[in-house]
């Protein structure tokens, strides 16, 4: 087990907490409770954390936070091993074990590191131009190669069931703060005082910001933190990254929960909440930024204000003999903290010829080198040394175990411009700002570049002022404004600074990069504007700058300006490349949240769903109900004939109750029905049922079903199961829309009522037991009848309507009663032989009759085509008349459906086969639709669309399917193969 | 044993929709008065005969206790006369009530409503979606009124037993119709 | 997203409406003819600017209403009902 001899001080975060065993790459290490794996790593002396992407550099720890872009690392959990963890942002806890990245055979010696010597001949841009041809050789060479040496984190192929759960929130309020720092405490203290919802998001697992680096600042903290808890209305929520903007307000964030919460919510680990909110604030801060310079990636590089932040957050020093190299006054403050902490820097490169922060570092007797800069550095896996040019032109080297660089600070503008911010170029920070039109919300602080903590509060509680004077009035903002004021009093003021200076790059022998996750470098962006890649977003593209998960955030005005100087145009002409949702890496599941598994859509049951389920049904998803396909526990065509045999032969039931039922009342009832359908419904008489067609207004058909009135004024619609919802949709539409003047009511009946078929040459006589109030016979209740009815003492509704092709009916009771009634049915129907049948039997038995469903009903197919002409009303208007008759919907080499029967019974049919001529056998001339074994006929028997196809019927085509290799001669017949005189449903 | 933090409870119920014809809404108003006082949309209103909600303009769903034989549909026609379809939906609607503090809380998990009591009041009602699938909600003293499709009840009461249980949720006996149709 | 303002229900997610395309065309008579028809279901002026649409709230008061929406910024200018007549795009600020 390795000390800690990184851990100097007591940090904000760590101190007392209790000590903490991890693992990384199977070594043994021990952190503190309130650790980032980052600094336990860094306390227990551990610099290299990885490999880098594309040259197999080795890499240490450049950050302190979630824009890391190179300690990535993989965490093997109970459920699999999860690649590109940031170790800068992952907590610490007991048992964690990480795995370093994109090292083989190990971290210290990787073979492929070699890649980093041949560089010369990997430039940007050479995925595009190495691997042009031949074709073959991308799949079989290139690709194989390509994925086995890049990359960075390993996808665990086979993922179990994912174990980490996640939850969606969904969130309102009246104002989002994203970013808990001085700013956004400040604005969330007016704003909850005026009586606001407040959402205040903060990606860290504490709140404050840049408070909680600055030790003047805590008793500010903590009367914020706490006055916040005491408002109502404010929710403040850590370990929270607003992860993108969508409009309209509505963002979303993710929250990796706190180890007390997610032990309550049973191991949950995310919760995305999607936020809607009337305004939002951005108090994102800023992102210190790299300089470009040789070597700028050796482990121990790394950003002045990680410094800092190890040291005041948990106590750890990043290095005993630092050095600095940097461009502005605030990056002094991890130097002068360090020497607080008794280490005391070796040197400074400063590229200012002088500053207030280079005097104050003088006095404590730092070696502080003015209009100096950085040209090399040496060491390869961890650095030794770091060399400096003087103002005046000399040579300096100084021995140092890290070097801290800060470049500057670019305002964390990405929320911004999602939201449609311009950015606008400011010269004093050598970045660019974003603003927000105030009806969105607005920006403060460090994001919009006003620096230092009390001008950042300041700011904030002026942006929160100006957002409650438009949400609540003024008189209540000013008096909130104040109230916070009155506790702000006494503000710790902010150091007098030096402007900064901007420095990009420094140019020397050696890679400067300006990417360090995509390993691009300066060279590269200059290779890409030879090659005429002058527009940044295009730059982006060929190098792959900032196109990592980091989306470049410390480098990527780095390649900007570098752009910029190679095409001899200020920077801000070019501009930075745009940050896209989401600012971070968002794992699947967290994005899935609940609706994974058995909840990832919901399932609609029928009322009988527990009689199926007890019969030993077996289940089939349509649309999202789920309906008995054959009652065995696996579909065979010997059980689905047998119940197929049952009806042809004696009776059978099936629950057709997912049929969509829509009750249409009003006036003007049955003048709404001629005009959606194409047959005509106002000729009814009450008590009979039609069966119709829809038509788009394209002229092809929609769907099909039966429709019965039931009174002068009163209509049910039926509609197929698949389209059920989309038909009820379609009719309140064209009621809205198209028939405004028409008194119609609409009302979706589909789960009132429970709805049987009982069908076969002795339904009359089951029916005849259960339902009373009614004679059956032909000329009481003849085949199209339709009325009111008392089915096993129950009042429903019953109909003469038939579906297999033989005597049936269908009887409809409230959904309540479904149970009974199926029951009694099956009772009166024992001495009959009843035996219920599903979805597949009732396949069979539609196809041999040459009923049409969802196969035949494509979409494609016009109602000439599926032989319905006859039903188009010759007068008067309806939905999909006029383009119905469009002239190519008549030509003669239309597909039309037909019947198929192979010529040799024994062969069998298949549903997609191809239907060919035999001299011309690659020319498709059709295709079968549906086919099943028949009941009543020999063999197979199918429907198909065939080309001309009814001019065809009595000649012989040939049926193939390529995929199983199959080929036979087929007979084209009619598609009503079986009773075409329809005499058994009038039996 | 003490009441849980949360408590889903079944409501039988039988369920009606009233639906005025083109113009003869207010009459309706009017004429419901005389039994009964139809909320205007977004609203729940309570008698003691049960609860009515408008979540669709002109239109209104009545929860009743339920009557043997199914007879209320035919009685609410007589009294509203012609001017409006009564349609009986006590079997096509499920309606489940769901009491305790962290209901709106629970709900956020699938409901893209703002919960918010200052926002959804007392009183209120809306048709949305949770969990996937079409829900009525209302608020009555003391918790939701939610009513979803009788296909998708099952689904809806899984979903809810799921993201209650870090809430404490618990299946309690049915509800009546008369215990909610307090003044809400 | 879409946050589309119901007159009857209020504002909603997107999720709840299901667009039914271009309000901004009448469905000729039928008289008027197959290339009026054609026109009607296949030509779209598809702008970079303002469109009147129909979304119909499914998921609440199953009402259909007019939106008038911005095709770059989505920003919703207007929504009334099916039979409001709606502001002109022409009439619009950018
Ligand atoms: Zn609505």
């Amino acid at each position: 087990m390795s000390a800690a001899p990184g851990r100097v001080v007591a940090g904000l975060l760590t101190a007392g907490g209790r000590a903490v065993t991890f693992r990384f790459d199977g070594r043994i290490f021990q952190g503190l409770e309130g650790d980032t794996l980052a600094s336990a790593l860094l306390a227990s002396g551990e610099r290299l954390i990885g490999r880098s992407f594309k040259y197999h550099r080795p890499r240490g720890i450049i950050t302190a936070g979630p824009e890391e872009p190179c300690a990535l690392v993989d965490v093997m959990t109970a459920s699999g091993r999860e690649p590109n963890q940031l170790a800068t942002t992952l907590l610490l806890h007991e048992g964690l074990e990480a795995v370093s990245q994109n090292r083989w055979p190990s971290l210290a010696f990787d073979i492929r590191a070699a890649l980093d010597r041949l560089s010369r001949f990997l430039p940007a841009g050479f995925y595009y131009k190495t691997f042009m041809s031949p074709g073959w050789a991308w799949e079989r060479l290139y690709e194989p190669l390509i994925r086995r040496a890049a990359g960075l984190g390993v996808l665990a192929p086979v993922v179990g069931a994912h174990a980490e759960a996640a939850e969606t929130l969904h969130e309102h309020t009246d104002v989002l703060i994203v970013g808990a720092g001085a700013a956004g405490l400040a604005a969330a203290a007016v704003l909850g005082a005026s009586g606001l919802r407040v959402l205040l998001a903060e990606q860290d697992a504490a709140l404050g910001g840049g408070t909680l680096l600055d030790a003047r600042w805590q008793a500010w903290r903590e009367r914020r933190r706490a006055g916040l808890v005491r408002v109502p209305g404010v929710r403040c929520l850590e370990r929270t990254t607003v992860l993108g903007a969508y409009g309209h307000g509505v963002f979303a964030a993710l929250e990796v929960l706190g180890a007390a919460e997610r032990a309550a919510f049973g191991g949950l680990r995310e919760r995305l909440h999607v936020i809607r909110a009337q305004r939002v604030l951005l108090a994102t801060g800023a992102i210190e930024r790299l300089i470009a310079f040789p070597g700028n990636d050796v482990p121990g590089v790394m950003l002045a204000g990680a410094a800092l932040a190890y040291l005041r957050r948990y106590g750890v020093a990043v290095g005993r003999r630092p050095v600095f190299f940097i461009n502005n006054d605030e990056a002094y403050e991890a130097l002068f903290a360090l020497a607080a902490a008794g280490i005391t820097a070796a040197g400074v490169a400063d590229v200012r010829p002088a500053s207030h922060a280079a005097q104050r570092a003088r006095e404590l007797g730092v070696d502080v080198l003015c209009g100096a800069r950085v040209t090399a550095v040496r060491g390869r896996g961890a650095l030794r040394a770091v060399q400096v040019v003087t103002g005046e032109g000399g040579q300096r080297e100084f021995a140092a175990d890290c070097l801290l660089i800060s470049g500057g600070f670019t305002p964390a503008a990405a929320l911004a411009t999602q939201l449609g911010s311009p950015l606008a170029w400011q010269e004093s920070i050598a970045a660019f700002v974003p603003e927000l039109a105030g009806a969105v919300g607005r920006v403060a602080g460090a994001a919009r570049g006003v620096f230092g903590l009390a001008a950042a509060a300041r700011e904030g509680a002026l942006a929160g002022q100006a957002i409650a004077a438009e949400l609540r009035g003024r008189e209540v903002a000013a008096a909130a404004a104040a109230a916070a004021e009155a506790e702000d009093a006494g503000l710790p003021a902010d150091a007098m600074a030096t402007p900064m200076s901007p420095l990009w790059e420094v140019s020397g022998r050696g890679r400067a990069f300006v990417d360090l996750q995509n390993d691009v470098t300066s060279a590269d962006v200059r290779l890409a504007h030879r090659e005429g890649y002058e527009h940044v977003e295009h730059m982006k593209r060929f190098t792959t700058h900032t196109m990592a998960t980091d989306q470049g955030r410390i480098g990527g005005l780095l390649g900007s300006a570098v752009l910029a100087e190679a095409r001899g145009v200020p920077l801000s002409e070019v501009g930075q490349v745009k940050a896209r949702p989401y600012v971070q890496p968002v794992p699947f599941a967290a994005l899935a949240g609940g609706e994974v598994r058995e909840h990832y859509k919901p399932k609609r049951r029928v009322a009988l769903h527990d009689w199926h389920e007890r019969a030993g049904a077996t289940f089939v998803p349509t649309g999202l109900w789920l309906r008995p396909l054959v009652y065995a526990r696996a579909s065979s065509w010997e059980a689905v004939l047998g119940e197929a045999r049952s009806v042809r032969r004696a009776v059978g039931i099936t629950d057709v109750s997912t049929l969509g039922k829509i009750d249409v009342r009003g006036k003007d009832a049955a003048r709404f029905l001629d005009f959606v359908y194409a047959n005509t419904f106002s000729s009814l008489p009450i008590g009979r049922a039609r069966y119709g067609i829809m038509l788009r207004e394209d002229g092809m058909v929609f769907d099909d079903g039966t429709t019965s009135r039931l009174g002068p004024e009163h209509f049910l619609v039926t509609t197929t199961t698949a389209n059920s919802t989309a038909v009820l949709e379609h009719l309140e539409f064209q009621l809205q829309a198209n028939c405004r003047e028409l008194d119609v009511l609409l009302t979706d009946v589909c789960d009132q009522w429970a709805q049987f078929a009982v069908a076969g040459p002795r339904a009359r006589a089951v029916l005849s037991a259960v339902v009373g109030g009614r004679e059956l016979s032909n000329a009481a209740f003849p085949f199209m009848a339709a009325g009111e009815a008392t089915i096993a003492g129950v009042a429903g509704r019953l109909f003469r309507i038939s579906f297999s092709g033989e005597l049936a009916y269908e009887l409809a009771v409230p959904a309540s009663e479904a149970e009974r009634i199926w029951l009694a049915v099956l009772e009166a129907g024992t001495p009959c032989g009843i035996s219920p049948y599903g979805l597949d039997a009732l396949n069979t038995l539609r196809i041999e009759k040459g009923h049409v469903t969802g196969a035949e009903l494509n979409g494609n197919t016009s109602a000439a085509d599926l032989g319905f002409a006859r039903m188009l009303k010759p007068q008067g208007d309806f939905v999909g008349r006029v383009l119905s008759q469009r002239p190519a919907l008549e030509a003669a080499d239309r597909l039309q459906l037909v019947g198929v029967r192979p010529a040799v019974r024994t062969r069998r049919l298949r549903n997609g086969m191809q239907l060919v001529a035999p001299e011309a056998p690659t020319a498709s001339l059709g295709y079968i639709t549906s086919s099943t074994p028949s009941v009543e006929l020999e063999g197979w028997v199918g429907l198909a669309l065939l080309a001309g196809g009814r001019a065809r019927i009595g000649t012989r085509l040939t049926g193939t399917s390529p995929l199983h290799d199959e080929r036979l001669e087929v007979e084209i017949v009619s598609p009503h193969m079986l009773d075409p005189e329809n005499t058994r449903v009038r039996a | 044993m003490s009441a849980p933090d949360l408590a889903l409870a079944a409501l039988p119920a039988d369920i009606l929709e009233v639906a005025a014809f083109g113009g003869a809404a207010p009459k309706l108003v009017r004429r419901g008065a005389e039994a009964w006082a139809l909320p205007p949309l977004g609203r729940v209103s309570a008698a003691p005969a049960g609860l009515a909600l408008a979540v669709r303009p002109e239109r209104w769903l009545i929860v009743l206790a339920p009557q043997a034989g199914g007879t209320s549909a035919a009685r609410w026609q007589g009294l509203l006369g012609t001017s409006c379809a009564v349609v009986e939906l006590s079997a096509g609607l499920a309606a489940f009530f769901l009491a305790g503090a962290p209901a709106r809380e629970v709900l956020k998990r699938g409901c893209r409503l703002d919960l918010d009591p200052g926002v959804f009041a007392q009183g209120s009602a809306a048709a949305t979606q949770m969990a996937q699938v079409a829900v009525t909600l209302a608020a009555l003293p003391g918790g939701l009124l939610l009513l979803t499709p009788a296909s998708t009840a099952r689904h809806l009461r899984e979903w809810l037993m799921q993201v209650g249980r870090a809430f404490g949720i618990a299946s309690v006996s049915d509800v009546t119709v008369a215990a909610l149709s307090g003044e809400p | 997203m879409l946050r589309i303002h119901c007159p009857w229900c209020g504002t909603r997610d997107e999720s709840e409406f299901r667009y039914r395309g271009d309000a901004g065309r009448v469905r000729p008579a039928h008289e008027a003819g197959l290339a009026s028809f054609s026109a009607h279901v296949y030509e779209r002026a598809n702008p970079r600017g303002w469109h009147l649409e129909w979304w119909l709230h499914v998921a609440g008061c199953r009402q259909l209403l007019k939106v008038l929406r911005h095709t770059q910024s989505h920003e919703i200018r207007w929504v009334g009902r099916a039979e409001e007549p709606a502001p002109l795009p022409e009439d619009c600020a950018p």
